[in-house]
């Protein structure tokens, strides 16, 4: 069977592909703002020497890296309203369930980052009279972001494959709006290559900017 | 407002989500298993210093690394059928993504450990008559398996959460269970939760073996 090429009956609906790339980069966007912020606050609760602290602060980090990320959209999606008595819409649900979840991976590469500087940096910083806070953030901070950037940057292409899921909540990201060119031409094959190809443009040309850019800052040292 | 939870639902469905279980072990067998050799393959392809090997080897590799495993599976069970000239079930069109996504994210692995080995190991086997081939099998191997088994408990992980995806064809794995019970009980607060918790046992003991191996090796040098 001799199967007959029709990209030209995709690309007529190229518009809609466009609206969906923006629905994700929106959506990536968003949840890595949110998760670095939720991903801070938990490495701090982490490191506590409080157990009440870093016992939830573990447990957070532990369950959401132990479960499917799927999951996660359809618990916030489904389950979540029931709990607080409210429905929510397909892109709060799929923000507020990539942000946890990317708020646990990046919680990780905060402590990691925190964690590799020495000790003596600490004591140093202490025994010139920095509260925690000031040496936290004059001494330690400062080092340790430099080494995060690597991971850090690794996490957020993780997150914006993620964010295809939630196609499946209906959220008109680039996958959802894919479905929909699909249900006008008929044309899976080069519906689905062509978004292929989008999300590989964009990720490839993005991880080659970024060796750049780590590649510049490992210069600097 | 007061939520009655009513978990018998839940302890009622429980043989139809053992079931879903055990086809989310299967497809995450099939994959690793198979996925990892076809790694190892891949990788000797990237290593080689011939154009042609190399080439394809590196566009397979970052093609899948570079786009969402979601749309890689949807576009096995849409749009492959379409150049096979026949039609996939779904565990098929799953199990193939899942393999081929693992293979190339796996080749990354070997191909950094096989790298990793000091070059004066091959000279040394070269120099006590062995041929390439052997000198991969009885001496590079060994060595790559040894310090490359962190990264590959971790690829495990990921395949495991990864294999929920497969719910989205309609492979009646756990994640796809879960989503019919409570669709049809209208419970999707105790299912869900129920759901993650099944994966969370599952996956939580590879990877707690995983970051005390990773200690160990450290520790060990």
């Amino acid at each position: 069977m001799k199967y007959q090429w029709d990209f030209p009956a995709v690309w007529g609906h190229f518009d809609m592909l466009l609206v969906g790339l923006l629905g994700t980069i929106k959506l990536a966007a968003v949840a890595i703002v949110f998760g670095v912020v939720i991903g801070f606050a938990v490495a701090l609760l982490r490191m506590s020497h409080r157990r009440a602290l870093h016992v939830p602060a573990t447990a957070f980090v532990e369950f959401y890296r132990n479960t499917p990320p799927i999951v996660h959209f359809f618990w916030f999606f489904y389950a979540l309203p029931i709990v607080i008595g409210l429905s929510l819409e397909p892109f709060t649900a799929a923000a507020l369930a990539l942000s946890t979840q990317s708020g646990a991976f990046y919680a990780e590469v905060f402590r990691g980052g925190i964690v590799s500087i020495e000790r003596g940096q600490w004591e140093g910083a202490r025994a010139l009279g920095m509260s925690y806070r000031s040496a936290l953030r004059r001494v330690i901070l400062p080092q340790a972001l430099r080494r995060m950037v690597a991971p850090f940057v690794e996490r957020s292409f993780e997150l914006t494959k993620t964010t295809a899921l939630a196609s499946s909540l209906a959220y008109a990201e680039l996958l959802y709006q894919a479905m929909q060119v699909n249900s006008i031409t008929f044309r899976p094959m080069e519906v689905y290559t062509t978004i292929a190809l989008m999300y590989f443009i964009v990720l490839f040309a993005a991880s080659n900017l970024m060796r750049l850019v780590e590649a510049r800052l490992a210069r600097i040292g | 407002m007061e939520y009655t939870w009513d978990f018998k639902i839940v302890l009622d469905s429980l043989p139809l989500l053992l079931r879903g279980l055990v086809v989310t072990v299967e497809l995450w067998v099939v994959a690793l298993a198979v996925g990892l050799s076809l790694g190892l393959a891949v990788s000797l392809a990237r290593i080689s210093a011939r154009a042609w090997l190399n080439g394809p080897a590196i566009a397979y590799v970052e093609i899948f690394r570079n786009t969402p495993v979601l749309v890689q599976l949807i576009w096995f069970y849409y749009a492959f059928p379409i150049v096979l000239g026949q039609q996939l079930s779904p565990f098929t069109a799953a199990a193939l993504g899942l393999t081929l996504n693992t293979s190339a994210y796996s080749a990354e692995i070997f191909r950094g450990g096989i790298l990793s080995i000091a070059r004066g190991q091959w000279e040394g086997a070269r120099a006590i008559g062995m041929t390439r081939a052997m000198t991969m099998r009885r001496i590079i191997l060994p060595q790559v398996m040894r310090r490359m088994l962190p990264a590959f408990t971790n690829r495990a992980i990921e395949l495991a959460k990864v294999t929920s995806l497969a719910s989205l064809l309609a492979v009646n794995e756990i994640m796809y269970e879960g989503r019919l019970i409570s669709s049809t009980y209208y419970r999707p607060l105790e299912v869900l939760t129920v759901v993650a918790l099944m994966y969370f046992l599952l996956i939580y003991p590879g990877s707690y073996l995983a970051a005390r191996l990773e200690r160990r090796l450290a520790a060990r040098g």
